[in-house]
């Protein structure tokens, strides 16, 4: 059998070739560059972004915030099953599933439209640029570096909490100022976090969110990366001026810290009660208001999982039952089981805290992929605890990060995400 | 082989500082060698744009780890192979191989008009479509040492294993073929010319214009 030389090729046209080459060019020429944003064309994803433009239009005629007419292309969003990230150079938007929106750059700042579902955005600073501006129906959130969440039903009622800096609140051409500590209710307008009415989630067609947090990040490129829902790969999108543009720009938007005053009306207040953390402490959404030290407190609060019994009150014999089971198991629930059974004794009642994140660590390597067992949101809470009762480091906010993209919208989940916050 | 060397590297510096012609003539180096390797891996121009697009991204984006240990064409080379395993395991065992070399590219004597062709045309379609029952390892061992030529150790290398694997591999893959020749006069005569359908040319011969 002497194959060499008896397949031939058959070559490539020129035209074909030619094509290659000027893709790979204009593609290849940021790529050495470390940390190099990729700045890839998607002729689909921005197709998409031009038909968005004509369907949806601009629609900032009524808007409360000073506008132009001059829109770049609109970029609508909606994810369907697993969420998306939507990175636009100075904010980057990460959305949960079923969650609509449509980002626009009316005179080179940002504005982002929920039509419903929840969104979460790290924006940067945004000194003397344009703001940023969420809307959340006939509510205007104007971003001036703060962080600060917004629930919006769709139809019904905004509940805004400031919990660092500031926030300019419009509604109805009426204007509220909200620091941190406070919280903006329509009927009652600005008052104490504390006094609050907690607001619950709804489940299924639930209250939109919005939580923005200012940062020092996003001064990068203007290229915009997005992941749907629908299990189709990433595309990026370049969606016109970026940073650059937005930086040189007199701010359209009068600064927060000088608010003006305006006429118009309220609305009726609806707020739905929020599931708390039962051991916060506090009325307020999982201890909001609370510093470092209390975060630590909270987390050491919050219940563990117990692993399931194997009969032994003494944990060194415990563990021996589990390893056992890992032995001898016949199906992945039993082994996630006894791993978690390990991990916890070590952790929680024999205090070898660095033995549990070892067994932690290859409960992770050894389920990284196929089944999600129930474990591992235990044992993702169990590595957080440890690593963040020590120290609120970046392995702390990476673990606690995690643990959020697992847990979700739980009192445990809101926790890790004041976690990652660096609240 | 030095003066090559140091082009290599004076090259890979130039497109490390993001100049477009370094970019460009880098990639025409290298075009035809990477696209000859992949069409023999794959068997035909099937998402070969994507394929060398890829390959030629996935270059650039990792210039800076080439350390210069090893010449850049055979690193080049490296890299085309991981993305045609990542494309065969991504796309499963089965790769549809009904694009086919055009009747005047395919090698062989040029003997009966139309016949030998013809002959040869089918044999490379049924080969492949044996190696489409292959795993993408033992596919990649096989295409690069039996068709492109490439020397066991040379194999083993570019696929990342020990060259008994890649040894292994080739034989397996060899026996799974002579075995399906043995049940396919055309693919047993296109692997050996002469043993197989010879005798059953003429009727091709017939039906050539």
């Amino acid at each position: 059998m002497k194959l060499v030389g008896r397949v031939p090729v058959e070559p490539l046209d020129d035209e074909r070739m030619t094509n290659i080459e000027r893709r790979i060019v204009a593609n290849a020429a940021v790529a050495p560059a470390p940390r190099a944003p990729r700045r890839v064309l998607g002729f689909a994803a921005a197709a998409m972004a031009a038909m968005a433009a004509g369907v949806i239009g601009w629609k900032l005629g009524t808007s409360p915030v000073q506008t132009s007419t001059v829109a770049e292309a609109p970029i609508s969003i909606a994810t369907t099953a697993t969420g998306g990230t939507l990175n636009i150079g100075d904010a980057t938007i990460e959305s949960d599933p079923s969650t609509q929106f449509v980002v626009t750059r009316p005179d080179g700042g940002v504005l982002v439209d929920l039509k419903q579902g929840r969104v979460e955005l790290e924006v940067a600073k945004r000194t003397n640029r344009p703001a940023l501006v969420v809307r959340a129906g006939d509510t205007d959130v104007i971003v001036v570096g703060t962080h600060f969440s917004v629930d919006w039903d769709g139809s019904g009622e905004v509940d805004v909490r400031v919990t660092e800096g500031t926030v300019k609140i419009v509604r109805h051409k009426k204007e509220s100022l909200v620091a941190a500590g406070e919280a903006w209710e329509p009927k009652r307008g600005t008052i104490k976090l504390a006094d609050a009415k907690p607001v619950a989630r709804r489940t299924g067609g639930g209250p939109a969110v919005a939580s923005v947090t200012a940062g020092e990040s996003g001064a990068g490129a203007t290229i915009g990366e997005v992941s749907t829902g629908s299990g189709s790969a990433g595309y990026e999108i370049e969606i016109g001026d970026g940073p650059d543009v937005l930086r040189g720009r007199t701010a359209q938007v009068p600064d927060a810290r000088t608010p003006r005053t305006g006429a118009g009306g309220s609305n009726a207040a609806r707020t739905e009660p929020r599931e708390t953390t039962p051991k916060a402490g506090s009325g307020s959404d999982a201890g909001a208001g609370d510093g470092p030290i209390n975060i630590v407190a909270l987390i050491k609060q919050h219940a563990v999982e117990s692993p399931v019994d194997v009969g032994e009150s003494v944990s060194a014999s415990a563990v021996s039952r589990y390893q056992e089971m890992i032995r001898n198991s016949k199906t992945g629930d039993e082994e996630s089981r006894a791993y978690y059974g390990i991990a916890y004794l070590q952790a929680m009642k024999m205090g070898r805290t660095e033995d549990a994140l070892r067994t932690i660590s290859t409960y992770e390597r050894r389920f990284a992929q196929g089944r999600v067992y129930p474990e591992r949101a235990s044992i993702a809470w169990l590595k957080l605890r440890i690593l963040c009762s020590r120290r609120l480091d970046g392995e702390c906010k990476q673990v606690a990060a995690a643990y959020q993209r697992i847990a979700g919208d739980t009192a445990a989940g809101r926790l890790a995400e004041r976690v990652t916050l660096g609240d | 082989m030095a003066a090559a060397y140091v082009e290599d590297v004076l090259l890979v510096d130039r497109c490390l500082t993001g100049e477009p012609a370094a970019t460009r003539e880098l990639f025409r180096r290298h075009r035809n060698r990477v696209h000859a390797c992949l069409f023999r891996v794959l068997g035909s121009n099937r998402d070969m744009d994507d394929l060398l697009q890829e390959a030629f991204l996935q270059v650039f984006q990792s210039l800076r780890g080439w350390r210069a240990e090893a010449s850049l064409a055979t690193w080049v080379d490296r890299v085309s192979v991981r993305v045609a395993y990542r494309y065969l395991s991504q796309r499963g065992r089965r790769i549809q191989t009904d694009e086919l070399p055009e009747d005047d590219m395919v090698a062989g004597p040029d003997v009966g008009p139309g016949s030998r062709r013809q002959l040869a045309r089918d044999g490379v379609r049924r080969l492949y479509a044996v190696l489409d029952e292959l795993s993408p390892a033992a596919r990649l061992a096989f295409t690069l040492h039996e068709i492109d030529g490439r020397s066991l150790a040379e194999t083993a290398a570019l696929v990342g294993s020990t060259v008994t694997a890649t040894k292994l591999r080739v034989w397996r893959a060899r026996k799974r073929i002579e075995a399906q020749a043995a049940q396919d006069p055309v693919l047993a005569e296109f692997l050996e010319p002469g043993t197989g359908i010879s005798g059953e040319i003429i009727p091709f011969d017939k039906e050539a214009p």
